[in-house]
């Protein structure tokens, strides 16, 4: 029985930590974001350097191939800074859909230039007007010469402007498979725009784009997305669980510091009991990130465990929290806390989008209430059933 | 990380499940899980855990304590929740005991701590008055030294259970001109059958009349009940505070109510189907589960932090946290029982007889989650000042 780090993963998180800091002064995301490339370039190559964009790589393929609590670590470490590099959308959860889905051949070209971090590949699956679970409106179609041309739209696209390439799920008759297009194939057309949380992210238009199937024809892929949407939505609370601490952390301060009437808004106790209630929020949703990352472990290593329910537990509470804790730094800042200037408005902006990632919180919640499980007492622990 | 127990610690505890299931009588449990027990329930269950080392295992060693570490302390626990063991009478094992083993003297240890452990004597505590709740310090008892007893006059309220009560730990004034409020105060233990105590019963909302009010007219108590220093009794009530984190936010307990609701959901029928089919009642349930399961990780952390000697200032968290998901559980449950959970327990012959039917009666009960032993409002200003900072 342990949630806590061992010194490795310690050591991980504060070597992370130190980097992205150093990258990522204040208002640093703002700053990245702004900027042509979308997130801070420097701090991609020391990222780079340390081996982390092969985290999910196996060994095999260049990477290091560590497990979900090294993901943890590394993606609270970033979200404590407010980072704006995707290493989950553009490395980690490509790589995870090619390892699981792609030939070998495949992975041998692909993953190396993931791991040494040297390209992105951008996931282009959401669909305007259709939600993230329902089957793809993008259609392939496969031509006499065995040839594949994609048709239709997805949006957003997080990252779509710097990706070498696209993995990009279509409908082939009525099965959903996942297709790879080269960022300059014939019949592309990108639109660009910015997300919530000021991430570039475009619409992909294909008009007969030309597309290799990832994987082979054979393979049902549904339980397969399945299982790494599982995996995104776990990995993406680490990076929560960082911004609502630093949240969290200046809002302190703010009420500390902040003086109205003559004196710190720390004297309110209308505003202390609201900082205490967003810490108490904070630490249960930590409590509850781990624990799903020490599920994501404990299927990786063979035990028995229900690990999309246990995903969609997860993201559904430390959505919730993730959500409460955006609304109570913006109004515990005030006005100021709205601005575009104001750091933690884009920790609250990037706290919001992340509900919405890989699903977004009310899929999830509608598939945890429906799930068998959802009646059978709680237990944290495996084989320690009520 | 690890989801699993060791073996040893697995072992531990199986072990303790062979006590608890197998030497606790299964309707003392039943009466349990209903909030019906009673005395003798408690009686008998703390001399049975005792005769198998189980009462005081927090204990300093030679008192009887195990030893243990924070996780077992952890699982013992969780299980003593899970499986509705009415809990050794925290006044004698959580409060008394260790202020008596900590500060006691060598004679009031001969005398009190064996009997305390067996509960041969039922402990009350003598803490809270009308002008003194979570200000604590302000109470007014005092307690006036002449020849070789105080003299006890005042008046005492909320005590839990003082129906029982042979022997109450009273926090008195021993200095009314001391600098501050805090200072002048007395721990000393007092025999109930003294002669100048009036007890009061005070009849709760949901029927219960599991507190009281004591008056104290000229009580006398011998000098040599002092515990440790006079006018050093509040640093004394002190140390227990924060003291306690194993089982603080219940969650065995919820997680028991949690299954006996789920149960109770699938055999009842609602206008189409069951309420375990309800969409609002599943996604209450999913709330509740969630927030179980976070607080069960949090339990977890905190007691790794513990197995590796650092501090964790996380009880106001879990008392507030705990008790809330457990009263939001006992709300539901009333909702689930509708008009059926709307009977309160009385004299009269209609009688409720299952946990759903007294379902308004405990949630108007367990109201007194977020106001006994610190309430959530006081829980958020310590969280404030000691984990914020401000």
């Amino acid at each position: 029985m342990n949630l806590e780090f061992n010194e490795d993963q310690r050591l991980l998180f504060e070597t992370v930590d130190a980097a992205v800091g150093r990258g990522y002064q204040a208002g640093g995301r703002a700053e990245a974001t702004d900027s042509e490339l979308g997130w801070n370039a420097e701090v991609w190559n020391t990222l780079a350097e340390l081996g982390l964009m092969g985290l999910a790589v196996s060994g095999d393929h260049g990477g290091v191939g560590a497990g979900s609590v090294e993901l943890y670590a590394t993606l609270e470490a970033l979200g404590k800074h407010a980072a704006a590099e995707p290493l989950l959308d553009g490395v980690v959860l490509p790589s995870w859909l090619i390892a699981a889905l792609g030939t070998e051949e495949q992975a041998k070209k692909l993953l190396p230039a993931l791991a040494e971090g040297s390209t992105t590949i951008a996931f282009a699956h959401a669909e305007p007007g259709r939600s993230w679970g329902a089957a793809p409106t993008v259609t392939a179609a496969a031509a006499a010469d065995g040839s594949v041309a994609l048709s239709g739209v997805k949006s957003p696209v997080r990252q779509a402007d710097q990706a070498g390439s696209f993995l990009v799920t279509a409908l082939d008759g009525n099965t959903t498979r996942v297709y790879l297009v080269a960022a300059d194939a014939p019949g592309v057309q990108r639109t660009e725009g910015r997300g919530a949380d000021w991430s570039h992210a475009a619409q992909l238009e294909f008009s007969g784009t030309p597309a290799t199937l990832l994987g082979t024809a054979g393979t049902d892929t549904t339980d397969i997305l399945g299982t790494v949407f599982a995996r995104a939505r776990v990995a993406v609370l680490g990076e929560a669980v960082g911004l609502m601490e630093t949240g969290l952390g200046k809002t302190v301060e703010y009420l500390k510091n902040r003086k109205q009437f003559g004196v710190p808004l720390s004297t309110f106790q209308a505003l202390v009991h609201r900082a205490a209630d967003l810490y108490a929020r904070v630490e249960l949703a930590r409590s509850m990130a781990l624990w799903a990352t020490a599920t994501v472990e404990a299927y990786d290593n063979g035990a028995e465990v229900d690990l999309g329910t246990a995903a969609d537990d997860a993201f559904v509470f430390v959505g919730e929290a993730a959500t409460e804790a955006a609304e109570e730094i913006v109004q515990l800042h005030g006005g100021i806390g709205m601005t575009y200037e104001a750091e933690v408005a884009h920790h609250a902006a990037r706290l919001i989008a992340i509900t919405e990632s890989f699903g977004g919180l009310t899929a999830a919640r509608r598939r945890a209430v429906g799930a068998e499980t959802a009646l059978s007492a709680p237990s944290a622990l495996l084989d320690n059933a009520v | 990380m690890d989801l699993e127990l060791s073996g040893e610690d697995r072992k531990f505890r199986d072990g303790l499940r062979e006590v608890f299931l197998g030497e606790i009588p299964e309707d003392i449990r039943r009466r349990s899980a209903l909030n019906e027990t009673t005395r003798e329930d408690i009686v008998t269950t703390q001399r049975t855990l005792n005769a198998h080392g189980l009462a005081v295992p927090h204990w300093p060693t030679e008192w009887g304590g195990k030893g243990w570490t924070p996780t077992q302390s952890h699982i013992y626990a969780s299980e003593l929740q899970r499986n509705a063991v009415p809990q050794p009478l925290a006044f004698n094992v959580s409060m008394v005991g260790p202020i008596i083993a900590e500060f006691g003297s060598a004679e009031q240890k001969r005398q009190f701590l064996p009997a305390t452990a067996n509960l041969d004597i039922w402990w009350s505590q003598g803490f809270s008055e009308p002008e003194a709740g979570s200000d604590l310090a302000s109470l007014r008892t005092t307690a006036r030294r002449e020849g070789d007893v105080y003299i006890l006059n005042g008046q005492k309220t909320w005590t839990t259970l003082g129906q029982h009560g042979e022997w109450m730990f009273v926090l008195a004034r021993t200095d009314p001109d001391a600098p501050r409020k805090q200072q002048g105060l007395s721990f000393l233990l007092m025999d109930m059958t003294s002669p100048g105590i009036e007890r009061r019963p005070i009849k709760l909302i949901d029927g219960s009349a599991e507190v009281n009010e004591f008056f104290f007219d000229n009580v006398r108590v011998p000098a040599e009940n002092l515990v440790g220093e006079e006018n050093k009794g509040w640093s004394y009530a002190k140390f227990l505070l924060g003291n306690e984190r194993n089982g603080i936010a219940q969650v065995g307990t919820a997680q028991r109510i949690f299954a006996d609701l789920a149960a109770f959901a699938v055999d009842s029928p609602t206008e189409t189907a069951t309420l375990a089919e309800d969409p609002q009642f599943r996604a209450a349930m999913h709330r509740a589960k969630t927030t179980l399961l976070a607080l069960e990780a949090t339990q977890m952390r905190v007691t790794g932090a513990s197995e590796n000697g650092a501090a964790s200032p996380v009880s106001s968290l879990l008392k507030m946290e705990g008790t809330r998901a457990l009263q939001e559980l006992t709300k539901l449950r009333m909702r689930a029982a509708g008009a059926d959970g709307m009977l309160v327990p009385t004299e009269h012959a209609l009688q409720a007889e299952e946990a759903a039917s007294v379902a308004a009666a405990q949630y108007l009960n367990h109201r007194k989650l977020s106001i006994f032993g610190g309430s959530n409002e006081i829980q958020r200003g310590v969280i404030a000042k000691t984990i914020l900072g401000l």
